[in-house]
């Protein structure tokens, strides 16, 4: 049944890539915006290397701002939501960061750290961070105290209430944080990469696009769909170790 | 439960009061309620609602702070939660979701970096005392409100206190089960001898549970009475029917009413 479904899927792929091909051969469709799979073949050929190596760039990139905005906006979270003051404080500062187009701060950003690898990632890592942040916090605020009376019966102390019980508590509210700060991460570390760097697979797919190298333009967008998707798996991976179980149960 | 069958004061209530907010504002939900508790007692505090006797009990149990007067347990003040000596139950189990029950039972020693294998050494044997040991890998929402309950006197137990602090621990569940999870209760109490002291606003539950029973007013929250009930133990639940009982569920009705008119 599955490979059934595998095997129609892969005809459905290569029906669109004939299809595209096609009517490119025929003229339908400009060059210059529209690809073609041969072009994307040929510019693979051609600087492929190239463009493999901007990848580990960018994975590169993203793992590491992945792993700082989900480890300070998780514990900021669950810290603000403990902490009624701070929540108050933080819930309309977070909020409007969002709404913010955070993407003004990139020149200052690269003054201060350079065209290099540091800038991109503390952009996604701000890209990301806040929503995190948010629905953390809103996650933690929404958990019956009672989890926590009883856990402070127990002896817990405040950080053990905090995560050991509250913040595995949040799980859900977390991963759709997660969900949305992931995608914010990946945008912000590629567009930096385009607006300015060196290196990366946005540097590659604005630079071929200013010589209009459209084959090359196509292999970095499928570069850079390749890393969402890599993005993607590692938070299916977080909730399928997490995810589990966590349901309120609280009311008989 | 360690420590059983001495017979000296365990708990020590004096003088204590509660009041919310201050001004013209303030809320008294308690005022000078004293008492003391015998090792080994099985103690009910029964009154209608806002009679403060659920903050009564999380004033013992450390949780909440008396805003006048002292409790002392094992002639210690208590100044916040005392896990190794009090163990606290509540109307809900308040089990974490992603545990099993042995998990659950394990998680007070877990806090307290116990090992794992000494953990599950504990753990097992309790839930086998409350009836759970087929459903100790079960998730908490694979179980009845009323296995929630017996895991989390499991877990209580496990950390051997010897003073038990019940909130209204069975109020959430049906007629038949409470009356079930009462007697089991009593034979829990009867076998490791600890001391009960046990919130509801069931009277029958409250006589039948209790060798004292106190009973509370309102506005502002205090005791009113504090009945011995003279029936012998073990209980059964015949008892509830007998005449006495009846007598003493009809002294303390007429004491909570005659307060509330």
């Amino acid at each position: 049944m599955t490979a059934r479904r595998q095997l129609l899927r892969l005809a459905a792929l290569v029906l669109f890539l004939a299809v595209w091909e096609a009517t490119f051969r025929l003229g339908l469709l400009s060059p210059i915006v529209f690809g073609s799979p041969s072009l994307i073949a040929n510019a693979a050929a051609k600087d492929g290397w190239d463009f493999l190596l901007a990848f580990r760039v960018t994975v590169f990139e993203i793992a590491m701002a992945i792993l700082i905005a989900w480890s300070l906006g998780i514990a900021f979270g669950v810290v603000a939501g403990s902490l009624p003051v701070l929540a108050r404080i933080s819930a309309p500062v977070l909020s409007a960061l969002i709404a913010v187009p955070l993407v003004v701060l990139y020149p200052v950003l690269i003054a201060w750290l350079g065209l290099g690898p540091a800038s991109k990632i503390v952009f996604g890592v701000v890209s990301g961070i806040f929503p995190i942040a948010l629905n953390t916090m809103v996650g933690v605020q929404g958990i019956d105290r009672g989890y926590a009376t009883m856990a402070a019966a127990m002896g817990a102390s405040r950080r053990q209430i905090m995560f050991q019980v509250m913040a595995p508590l949040a799980i859900p509210a977390i991963i759709s944080g997660l969900r949305l700060g992931t995608a914010l991460i990946v945008i912000g570390v590629v567009l930096s990469e385009m607006l300015g760097s060196t290196d990366g697979i946005g540097f590659w797919i604005s630079y071929h696009r200013a010589l209009f190298n459209t084959g090359q333009v196509y292999l970095g967008i499928l570069l850079a769909l390749l890393v969402a998707g890599l993005a993607n798996a590692a938070l299916s991976l977080v909730e399928r170790l997490y995810g589990r179980r966590t349901v309120d149960q609280s009311v008989p | 439960m360690a420590g059983a069958g001495g017979s000296g004061e365990i708990i020590a209530v004096e003088g204590v009061g509660k009041t919310y907010g201050s001004g013209e504002q303030a809320l008294t939900a308690l005022i000078d309620v004293s008492f003391a508790v015998r090792e080994g007692q099985f103690i009910t505090l029964v009154g209608p609602s806002g009679c403060g006797k659920s903050t009564l009990l999380q004033i013992l149990a450390g949780l909440v702070p008396a805003s006048t007067g002292r409790v002392l347990i094992d002639g210690l003040q208590v100044t916040g939660p005392s896990p190794g000596k009090v163990g606290v139950m509540f109307q809900d189990a308040w089990l974490l979701p992603w545990k099993t029950a042995v998990e659950n039972v394990e998680f007070p020693l877990a806090l307290r970096r116990v090992a794992a294998a000494e953990r599950r050494k504990r753990a097992l044997p309790l839930l086998d005392l409350v009836g759970l040991s087929s459903f100790a890998h079960r998730y908490p929402d694979e179980l009845s409100g009323g296995m929630r309950q017996r895991v989390a006197i499991a877990r209580c137990l496990v950390q051997e206190p010897r003073v038990l602090l019940m909130d209204e621990p069975f109020a959430a569940l049906d007629e038949q089960t409470r009356t079930r999870m009462g007697s089991e209760l009593l034979q829990i109490w009867e076998t490791s001898g600890g001391t009960v002291v046990f919130v509801t606003h069931g009277l029958t539950e409250a006589i039948y549970l209790a060798d004292t029973v106190f009973v509370m007013g309102t506005r502002p929250g205090r005791i009113i009475a504090r009945i011995t009930v003279p029936l012998p133990r073990p209980r059964t639940i015949d008892m509830i029917g007998s005449e006495a009982f009846g007598r003493l569920r009809n002294e303390i009705w007429h004491l909570i009413a005659e307060v509330r008119a």
